[in-house]
């Protein structure tokens, strides 16, 4: 048993960018471990993506069929299930996205293996298994896992945890066509339909930048203020629980206990008040930047950069000087 | 039809949570039933309600304070509650979890059975999927809503995904993890209350479900428990309005290369 496989996800023919990140990780995992790494792709006309995987990894384990356009565990799972037994590798992971937040799991307890949720880091043990290191408690407690015995290790990882590298080689890796045992009758949960939001941004999960407004903003139709400065940073908009109860944005926007966990490399929080449902959720974002019009504001506490002042003012004034500086 | 909904209590979000040593926490005495097992409870009453008839069970596994979630289920509406207790139970991993539950499960008869998203505690969202693949039923997990067919035979579901949302079908029985969004859920009443302390609990251990403390060894093991890293305190950028902003755009190009 011997080898790192990264679960690869695909969205409308491109490789999600936390599957990037983890190919880039689990390179380096597998040399520390001296095994291979073999990225494992589902989907339907995939072919493209393969060929992209087959020079970042050693192998690509490919399942290209009609049944496998929409994700099931039915189908992705009992397949994976089948490849794991038939190649046996020793850890195998995959982004802490919708979809491998639903397939990990199951798929654990069909190989009767370990789990570890939502991790923020992986890294080899003494005894050359993995440490994955995941929050517990909303982030107020970190954890370090280890998989005693079954096999492979699973975990799924959250965007931003490993550094995007170059991984293009001219050497290629084998790519493994995998004919699925499923047919339709035996894929129970059915995706009628799908409706996709139409703002093309990139999730907040997986967004680089984000900006964010709580119930300072007033109002749904001062948004555009925030909108605009996340279009000259590319950024994704987020906001708080208080502003969704409100029916001012989507749900899909929240950030927090009951909403995305984001870890974006830049944070900045407009007029939100910083409740620990709400910090929750921003945790791991590498820098945070805060502006409120109250100087004893709780999101002070975690930012690392603070400005006290009104967001009215303060926002349309640094999307200019954005843009200014970004155009020199 | 018959409905199981999952319960477990967790400590509040509020409540101040430290590791002691590496191996145990030190959790403020604040516990309540889990954010997202409230929604659970709620969707399988209001079922029930619309249908004009079935059964609302809830089960937790726990000890002690497990009893609470329990309670607040029945004071909320449903109809009986169980619990499993056992000592070989106290350090259990999610397989662990869901394999006891599908155990007791199995003897049970049951429609829909309903769960919360994630267990505010672990947040590992493990316990649903896993339990549903014991079981051998489809499962769909974080549903903001859901319909149940009038013939009882299916049921079609919302579930936010990144980007959009997804309607999906799936024939019963089959099990639901509930994500914010799915109700609003009730407050209990005075009444449902009485009824919840009076209310008798069944309880199991494993020898009632035929389960070895072998059967139920946990697949992972917490190595240890640390504090999160202590973010650096605030630099409050102190400059005049518009001196401070463009201090604050110098910072995130220059210093921190963050834009
Ligand atoms: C001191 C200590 C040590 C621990 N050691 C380990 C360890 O070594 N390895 C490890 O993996 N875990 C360990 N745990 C955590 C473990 O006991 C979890 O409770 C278990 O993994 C259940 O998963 P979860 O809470 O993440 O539930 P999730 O999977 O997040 O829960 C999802 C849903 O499932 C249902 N559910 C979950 N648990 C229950 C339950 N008990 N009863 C009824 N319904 C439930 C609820 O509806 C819940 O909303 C430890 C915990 C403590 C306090
Ligand atoms: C179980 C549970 C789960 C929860 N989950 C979440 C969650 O996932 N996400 C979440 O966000 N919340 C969550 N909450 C709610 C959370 O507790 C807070 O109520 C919420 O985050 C507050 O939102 P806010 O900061 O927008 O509003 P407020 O707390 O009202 O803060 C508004 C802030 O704006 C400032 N302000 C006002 N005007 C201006 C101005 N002109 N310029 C600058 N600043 C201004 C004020 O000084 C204030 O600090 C949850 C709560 C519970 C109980």
């Amino acid at each position: 048993m011997a080898g790192i496989w990264i679960f690869v996800e695909q969205r409308d023919g491109a490789i999600r960018k936390v599957s990037m990140e983890l190919l880039s990780g689990g390179k380096e995992l597998a040399s520390t471990l001296g095994e291979d790494m073999a990225a494992v792709l589902l989907g339907y006309q995939v072919g493209p993506m393969a060929e992209k995987l087959a020079k970042c990894a050693d192998r690509v384990y490919v399942i290209d069929d009609p049944l496998f356009q929409y994700y099931s565990a039915d189908s992705y799972g009992e397949s994976l299930a089948n490849m794991v037994h038939t190649y046996d590798p020793s850890v195998l992971l995959g982004g802490s996205t919708f979809m491998g937040r639903d397939l990990f799991p199951w798929l654990a307890s069909r190989l009767a293996t370990g789990y570890a949720a939502d991790c923020t880091d992986i890294t080899i043990g003494d005894d050359k298994g993995i440490i994955a290191k995941r929050p517990m408690y909303g982030g107020k407690v970190l954890a370090d896992v280890v998989f005693p015995q079954a096999r492979p290790q699973m975990a799924t990882v959250r965007s931003n945890v490993f550094p995007l590298k170059s991984l293009e080689e001219a050497a290629r890796g084998e790519i493994i066509h995998i004919e699925p045992k499923e047919d339709s009758s035996t894929i129970r949960t059915k995706v009628e339909r799908a409706e996709k939001k139409a703002t093309g941004k990139v999730d907040l999960t997986e967004a680089d930048i984000v900006v964010a407004a709580g119930r300072g903003i007033k109002g749904p139709e001062n948004f555009h203020i925030i909108e605009e400065l996340a279009e000259v940073l590319n950024a994704t908009v987020g906001t708080t629980r208080a502003v969704v109860d409100n029916q001012w944005r989507d749900h899909n926007d929240q950030i927090g206990k009951s909403g995305k966990i984001i870890s974006p490399k830049l944070y900045m929080a407009f007029g939100i008040s910083g409740a620990i449902h709400h910090t929750m959720g921003i945790d791991t974002s590498k820098v945070i930047v805060a502006v409120d019009k109250k100087p004893n504001a709780l999101i002070f506490d975690y930012a690392d950069y603070g400005i006290v002042g009104d967001l009215f003012q303060i926002v349309p004034a640094l999307t200019a000087e954005f843009k200014k500086a970004l155009s020199e | 039809m018959d409905i199981l909904v999952l319960v477990k209590q967790v400590p509040d979000t509020e409540a101040i949570i430290r590791a002691q040593s590496d191996t145990e926490l030190d959790i403020e005495n604040k516990y309540s039933l889990n954010f997202f097992d409230e929604f659970a409870v709620e969707e399988a009453l209001r079922i029930k309600e619309k249908l004009g008839s079935g059964k609302v069970a809830v089960i937790t596994l726990g000890s002690k304070k497990a009893v609470d979630a329990l309670r607040r289920g029945i004071a909320m509406g449903a109809d009986e509650a169980f619990q499993i207790e056992d000592p070989a139970l106290e350090e259990i991993d999610g397989y662990a979890t869901a394999k006891t539950l599908a155990k007791f499960i199995e003897s049970q008869g049951y429609d829909v059975i309903l769960c919360g998203k994630q267990a505010i505690d672990d947040d590992s969202g493990a316990v649903g999927p896993a339990l549903a693949q014991f079981l051998g039923i489809p499962y769909l997990t974080s549903i903001v809503e859901l319909k149940i067919a009038a013939d009882k035979k299916e049921a079609r579901a919302a579930r936010e995904i990144e980007g959009g949302t997804e309607i999906i079908t799936c024939p019963l029985p089959a099990l639901f993890t509930a994500q914010k969004g799915l109700n609003e859920p009730r407050i209990p009443q005075v009444a449902g209350v009485m009824k919840a302390m009076k209310a008798q609990i069944q309880k199991f251990d494993l020898k009632a479900l035929g389960l070895s403390p072998e059967d139920i060894r946990p697949k992972t093991k917490i190595l240890k428990f640390y504090p999160p890293g202590k973010r650096p305190p605030v630099k409050m950028i102190e400059e005049e309005f518009p001196k401070n902003v463009e201090v604050l755009v110098k910072i995130l190009r220059e210093q921190e290369k963050a834009i």
